[in-house]
């Protein structure tokens, strides 16, 4: 990360400069002290087939950022660790990388990220929830300093029940399957799914399968008997590729299967030919390389030969996912800085995250604008498709049904705070 | 040396049937009891957060789960739900404004009943049969606990403890949820050093070494094997509570999957199964070793000397722990708590050679 002051912004160079003829001091003196953010992901456990990518694309753009003169002209720092999804060692990094400085977490794990969500609030230190965590830190008035910054999973399944209804024929009548792991992430979307059901007049039926999600055999053949109009998959990692194999060889039709985010270009790449061709995804973050910063990334950071892992997963699903999850770190950063100032505290961060109002890292996932309240930005993603080779967007960036997503997370809290 | 014998006179039963005889190790117990009330003072916030306390927590479990597995030898594959079932219990009751005091007896009782329900499994079979059993009891509790809304909070899933106090004294501050662990860790140290010199504690050893013959001179296995369910579930289900409260300050069923099961047995197998000793030592070793290792490979990265992408940094770490465990146990089967105490029966005779026993 030595690389950033050979390619400053012109900018910072020319403010750089000016000061340091003031001070008389070369300007290379000028460089201001890293900002950094804290990763720390399960590299070794439960997320492995996410995090590889996941943790690649973050340090990509890091780099970028660097290369384009950083935050202000603040280099950002990186602090990796990896606390294998146990809460207890996720803690301890947590707090040790606290006392170095860190102003922005991120731990992509959802043990962890629920085991520091209150510790975050006591201590005014914001953290990324992209597409892990529990369902209310959405509202930010209950965690302030929490952002999901992407659609939640009630959301992605009101997108995908939006799409059924839409595009594929309406949702009255149907006889739809939601096939999904035993847990609290597989059994999220189940309350919205029912109360859509008697909103939209369609049936679910709902056909949960065993942690960690490798033997789902009896659930499948389960699933047949009822013989569904449509499925929804709901799981994650190596649970994905064989909900999809379980649903193929019991005779559903490719086109019929709708999934998660979680569903990547490797575990599709498994199966040969036509045989998976039309399912459907969704997708909260552009796959490929053809936005702007991703071309960047890769003129700048990938080409030079600086990437940090293997060049072939530059631009898959979750190496994008990375990419955004720092770009909205880094954009409330920026504007925190130039709006109330260096140097970069938790409470500015915060304060950054809400002035994020239509972001969309040119064109990298759709226009994010975070509230006081609304910590979610929106809600918004597509459905994409598996044509062979990679997911096609099926549709324009929207959300779905935000107001029964926002009924539960209501309730949510309201049923929490009776406990209390 | 230190341990030495001679001039140590014991001129009444009471001073030779006290826990450490011995003044070396009076010693060491007086300055290890002093470091630990004095720790606040000495060790910052994070050290005391992020290491001491988890480990004092995590030592009591090991101590709870040795009683059970080491002295009486029956086999426990589902302490971690034991001690969900006691942290959830805790966390119900006080939400519902019972005291924590009362809270914690109360972990502690429904722990120990459901603990025998399945320890009762126990008196049929043995060995890897009880393993299964025991299996059984951990998936079930887990799911449970998932799929019964009333107890794991619905789809949100997380709990979060209420503000509560300790005989008056709050638990917001980081010195009061230690000391309030580290009162708990004594008195399991305490109470098992004593049920090991008992006539409970010798029943347990017959009835692990051989429970019919137990049962020839006079030992009755079915109250003997129940009441180390009892017992050690008991103090699962306290230790649970302590541990939400202490150090969690919420509750969701991953802290207390099936992983957590694994970790436990091998911080206990690792410690050396029935020590005290081994208790502490196999509890900082699972707990701490990894963080440690991985610190140390962060900073040789950093620092240049490693040239490797992250995800290898993650992994030379587990590679480093493995080949550790690995070790340990091939230099010394019985784990950290006979090294310990080879040591030590090194030092009672040196300058000599040979020990007593």
């Amino acid at each position: 990360m030595k690389h950033h002051d050979l390619a400053l912004s012109r900018r910072t160079v020319l403010g750089a400069a000016a000061a340091a003829s003031l001070a008389g001091i070369p300007a290379w003196a000028q460089d201001k002290a890293p900002i950094q953010f804290a990763t720390l992901l399960d590299f070794t456990r439960v997320y492995t087939f996410l995090t590889d990518e996941y943790s690649q694309g973050q340090q990509d753009y890091i780099k970028l950022v660097n290369l384009e003169g950083g935050i202000e002209g603040s280099p950002v720092k990186l602090i990796i660790k990896d606390h294998a999804s146990y809460p207890e060692r996720g803690i301890a990094q947590y707090n040790e990388a606290k006392a170095a400085g860190a102003v922005f977490f991120d731990f992509l794990s959802s043990p962890v990220a629920n085991a520091l969500m209150p510790r975050a609030n006591e201590d005014h230190l914001p953290m990324i929830a992209f597409a892990h965590g529990r369902a209310d830190a959405a509202d930010g008035t209950a965690f302030p300093y929490v952002f999901p910054s992407a659609a939640i999973y009630r959301s992605q399944a009101a997108i995908l029940l939006k799409y059924i209804d839409e595009k594929e024929g309406g949702l009255k009548g149907k006889k739809i399957a939601f096939v999904h792991i035993d847990s609290a992430f597989g059994k999220e979307p189940i309350e919205l799914l029912e109360r859509m059901a008697k909103t939209k007049g369609f049936e679910v039926k709902l056909y949960p399968y065993p942690v960690p999600g490798t033997e789902q055999a009896a659930t499948w053949s389960e699933v047949r008997k009822n013989r569904p109009d449509k499925v929804i998959i709901w799981g994650a990692g190596p649970g994905q590729a064989v909900s999809i194999r379980g649903a193929v060889t019991n005779g559903i039709a490719p086109k019929d299967i709708h999934s998660v985010l979680w569903l990547s270009e490797s575990d599709m790449s498994a199966f040969k030919g036509n045989e998976v061709v039309g399912v459907k995804r969704v997708t909260l973050v552009n796959t490929g390389t053809n936005s702007p910063i991703l071309k960047r990334i890769v003129e700048k950071v990938v080409n030079p030969g600086n990437g940090s892992g293997d060049k072939k997963r530059v631009g898959w699903s979750g190496y994008n996912i990375g990419v955004a999850s720092m770009a909205i770190g880094v954009q409330a950063a920026r504007l925190a800085v130039q709006k109330l100032g260096a140097p970069l505290t938790g409470e500015k961060l915060k304060a950054g995250f809400e002035m994020l109002k239509d972001f969309n890292a040119e064109g990298l996932m759709p226009p994010l604008t975070i509230t006081a309240k609304d910590h979610q930005g929106g809600g918004q993603g597509i459905v994409s498709e598996w044509d062979g080779k990679q997911w096609a967007p099926k549709s324009d960036w929207a959300s779905a049904y935000q107001d029964v997503v926002w009924d539960l997370i209501k309730e949510d809290e309201a049923r929490a705070k009776e406990k209390k | 040396m230190f341990y030495r014998l001679s001039g140590v006179y014991h001129t009444r039963y009471s001073q030779t049937r006290q826990l450490w005889p011995i003044p070396a190790d009076r010693w060491q117990v007086g300055i290890l009891a002093a470091l630990a009330l004095l720790a606040p003072l000495y060790m910052s916030q994070l050290y005391l957060s992020s290491y001491l306390l988890p480990w004092l927590i995590f030592s009591t479990a090991t101590l709870s789960l040795t009683l059970l597995m080491g002295l009486a030898g029956q086999l426990h594959f589902g302490f971690a739900a034991v001690m969900a079932i006691g942290a959830y219990t805790s966390i119900h009751l006080t939400r519902a404004g019972v005291p924590l005091e009362l809270a914690l007896l109360g972990a502690g009782l429904m722990s120990a009943v459901i603990g025998c329900l399945f320890g009762a499994a126990a008196l049929r079979v043995k060995g890897l049969y009880l393993v299964m059993a025991t299996l059984a009891m951990q998936f079930l509790v887990d799911w449970v606990i998932i799929n019964v809304n009333a107890i794991s909070g619905g789809a949100v899933a997380t709990l979060q403890t209420p503000r509560v106090s300790f005989l008056f004294v709050p638990l917001e501050s980081l010195t009061a949820r230690y000391y309030l662990a580290l009162t708990w860790a004594v008195v399991v140290t305490l109470l098992i050093l004593n049920i090991k010199r008992t006539s409970f504690g010798r029943a347990l050893v017959a009835v692990r070494d051989k429970d019919f013959a137990a049962a020839v001179i006079g030992v009755n296995i079915f109250r003997y094997k129940l009441l180390a369910f009892f017992i050690s579930s008991f103090l699962g289900g306290v230790t649970g509570a302590i541990l939400a409260f202490c150090f969690y300050k919420a509750v969701t069923p991953s802290q207390f999957n099936f992983d957590v099961t694994i970790q436990l047995v091998a911080m206990a197998l690792v410690g050396g199964l029935g020590s005290v000793i081994g208790g502490f030592l196999g509890a900082g070793f699972v707990l701490l070793v990894p963080i440690v290792l991985l610190n140390l490979i962060a900073w040789l990265a950093g620092s240049g000397w490693l040239n490797i992408s992250t995800s290898l940094m993650a992994h030379i770490p587990m590679m480093l722990y493995g080949a550790m465990i690995i070790g340990f146990l091939l230099f010394e089967p019985l784990g950290l708590a006979k090294i310990y105490d080879n040591a030590r029966k090194y030092l009672l005779v040196w300058p000599f050679r040979h020990t007593q026993s």
